[in-house]
């Protein structure tokens, strides 16, 4: 039997504005395995970004608990949730999120900063990371000299330099183009196939090919209609 | 990598923010240097003009009112012929506590003597007033006292120089004011040596080395004294304690008069100490001119500080608004910088670093800019004849202060900074 390496328990969240409440999250519960690859789907507004950022141990949920490699997450202080996340998750932001007045390699090296290591060390780490995604001659440019794709592999090679074990995903494809999409999506499944267990929430189901399992979201709560799951699913193979 | 790699780059990145946070520290701390450093050479300046004054503080016998003039100094007549002020009340002025205030006492007693009878041809019988004194404690307090040199003498009176050697130890021209006046060791006279003051010595006829008769004892002229303008112009200086003998007033002083440096102490302690010690004595102090101009720079040093707390409080402001509109362009770097782990610590160390660096370039900036503007607007924003020195104990204050200014300034973006929420700053939310 798998070992689960993220599992979700009733989770739910409100969201309160101006006194008006937005169920975003309806009892959500989920157990993904230890190397599993897991495309999140939904219409915008279906709570997969908030998923996502509970699962990243970024947004406390209303109710629930969320566990990763058997530590429950929000029982840990704010501090200690900052340490944890350095340490067990790597996260791809929508459009990168790089740091635009550091270099390729200065930004693979940013969750290195507060670790105690020589600076050589963290070099060669970042160095090592960004051969790994294809990027060994272009670590000294700055983000603006490099092209999406590019930006995308530093993006993921950021997210896995301190060799995680999960890595969380936010439209990673959304501002690329097919093919370059479809390079960075079998990269995902390289280090998938590496032991990476991923998450990654995506709008397009052309991406669910590269992952070994799907989930649909709608209103706040798992979709269990396999009506909605076989179309979605058979429009990922065309 | 580390933090400071990141707040050096961004540093680099926001270099038009930079600079004007590092001009709003910069105006603020050179503002304060320049004023602390004019204002502290002005000071410096008063002091040595209040020296040049010579005695400030006179003590006298408490007498009747029949006075007489001494040296623009108001006597009680009757001084000459009753003793009042003795070697005792000298010896209790070097007991009192704030005796370190005291530079130099110089007690003299004043009296008539009939001049003559040295050299054929010299008046005869002519009174001069003599004054006992300890020579090197009255050129203390009397610093327009100078000696005329041989060569100079010579010239004057018209007699050839030739063959004539000055006397290097008698070379005792201070051109400048000079406190310590460290020649005055060299001002020893002996029992039988006299100075003659200039007009006094043309009137007698009498220079340097000659032998002068006063009251019947013989004396040799030590040297005769440059013109000064002044009383001693007219009066023959000798020690106090000939001029006792030859007076026959032994242990006998007219009058004290005293050099004290306010800077190292209370006036209004010295005067209380010096009443107490000497009860039946009048104590007058010759500062009035002095505290008015203290009382000037008092107020100046209040409107300089004023100045330099408004201007620096400005800078703060202005360092403090600006790295808040920092921390506010920053919202999604400094949610990512969360979401990838940094603990709000790191976040606000990145902050205060960014502010620190630049407040180190604009303290010392500062320093610089302040003590430019102090030395060469210094004299002109006085109006006085200063030299603002360049002082170097200001630099670390300069640095310090920019540094303590950044850091209360970057409270607040700090605090935003920290509160911000990393799901929020990444709009998962």
């Amino acid at each position: 039997m798998a070992e689960v390496m993220i599992a979700m328990k009733n989770l739910t969240k409100v969201y309160k504005s101006m006194g008006d409440e937005v169920q975003a999250l309806r009892g959500v519960s989920l157990n993904i395995d230890k190397g599993e690859s897991v495309a999140v789907m939904g219409q915008s507004g279906s709570g997969k970004s908030t998923l996502l950022s509970i699962l990243g141990a970024l947004n406390p949920p209303t109710s629930g608990s969320v566990e990763v490699d058997g530590i429950d997450v929000y029982a840990l202080s704010q501090e200690k949730r900052a340490d944890f996340r350095r340490e067990y998750l790597g996260f791809v932001f929508q459009q990168f999120q790089l740091i635009p007045y550091l270099t390729a390699l200065e930004n693979v090296m940013l969750p290195l900063t507060t670790v105690k290591k020589s600076n050589k060390e963290k070099r060669e780490m970042a160095g090592s990371v960004l051969c790994r995604v294809g990027l060994a001659g272009k670590m000294n440019r700055l983000p603006n000299q490099l092209s999406g794709g590019e930006q995308e592999r530093v993006a993921i090679a950021r997210a896995i330099v301190n060799e995680p074990p999960v890595l969380l995903a936010d439209e990673p494809t959304g501002s690329l183009d097919t093919k370059t999409g479809d390079e960075i999506m079998a990269l995902f499944q390289r280090l998938n196939e590496d032991g990476l267990t991923v998450l990654m929430v995506t709008h397009n189901p052309e991406n669910t090919r590269y992952m070994s399992r799907t989930i649909i979201m709608k209103d706040g709560r798992l979709c269990t209609d396999k009506a909605e799951l076989l179309q979605l699913v058979s429009a990922g193979k065309r | 990598m580390q933090l400071y790699h990141i707040a050096l780059n961004n540093i680099r990145r926001r270099k038009a923010k930079m600079l004007f946070v590092l001009l709003g520290l910069l105006i603020g701390i050179a503002t304060m240097v320049s004023v602390y450093g004019v204002v502290e050479a002005m000071r410096t300046e008063m002091t040595r003009q209040v020296a040049k004054f010579g005695a400030n503080v006179i003590i006298m016998p408490d007498a009747g009112e029949l006075t007489f003039s001494y040296g623009g100094i108001t006597l009680p007549a009757v001084l000459f012929d009753v003793e009042q002020l003795s070697g005792e009340d000298v010896a209790a002025i070097e007991n009192i506590p704030s005796r370190e205030v005291i530079r130099a006492v110089a007690p003299k007693l004043l009296g008539l003597a009939t001049a003559g009878g040295g050299h054929p041809g010299d008046a005869e019988g002519q009174n001069v007033v003599v004054v006992g004194v300890n020579p090197q404690q009255e050129f203390m307090v009397k610093p327009w006292l100078r000696l005329r040199s041989e060569e100079e003498m010579y010239s004057e009176s018209g007699n050839n120089t030739e063959g004539t050697e000055p006397a290097a130890e008698k070379e005792m021209d201070f051109a400048m004011l000079d406190l310590a006046r460290e020649d005055l060791s060299r001002l020893v006279l002996s029992d039988e040596q006299i100075l003659v003051g200039s007009n006094l010595a043309a009137a007698l006829g009498v220079m340097e080395g000659d032998l002068l008769t006063l009251s019947g004892r013989e004396f040799q002229v030590f040297a005769v004294l440059k013109d000064s303008g002044s009383a001693e112009d007219e009066q023959i200086l000798l020690n106090l304690s000939a001029a006792q003998a030859l007076l026959g007033r032994p242990d006998q002083v007219t009058l004290i008069e005293m050099a004290a440096d306010y800077s190292l102490g209370s006036e209004e302690v010295l005067l209380a100490e010096l009443q107490e010690a000497l009860p039946n004595v009048e104590v007058t102090s010759l500062r009035q001119e002095a505290l008015r101009r203290d009382e000037m720079i008092t107020r100046l040093v209040r409107f300089g500080t004023s100045v330099s707390v408004l201007i620096l409080f400005v800078g703060m402001l202005v360092v403090g608004l600006t790295m808040s509109g920092a921390v506010r362009e920053r919202t999604r770097e400094i949610g990512i910088f969360r979401a990838i782990g940094f603990r709000k610590a790191d976040v606000v160390k990145i902050i205060l670093l960014e502010g620190l660096i630049v407040s180190l370039f604009g303290g010392m900036l500062g320093y610089f800019a302040g003590m430019a503007v102090a030395y060469y607007a210094g004299p002109l924003l006085a109006d006085m004849s200063i030299q603002v020195p360049w002082r170097l104990d200001l630099f670390g204050l300069s640095v310090l202060l920019a540094i303590l200014i950044s850091l209360l300034a970057g409270i607040i973006p700090a605090r935003q900074a920290v509160k911000l929420d990393p799901a929020e700053a990444l709009r998962f939310i």
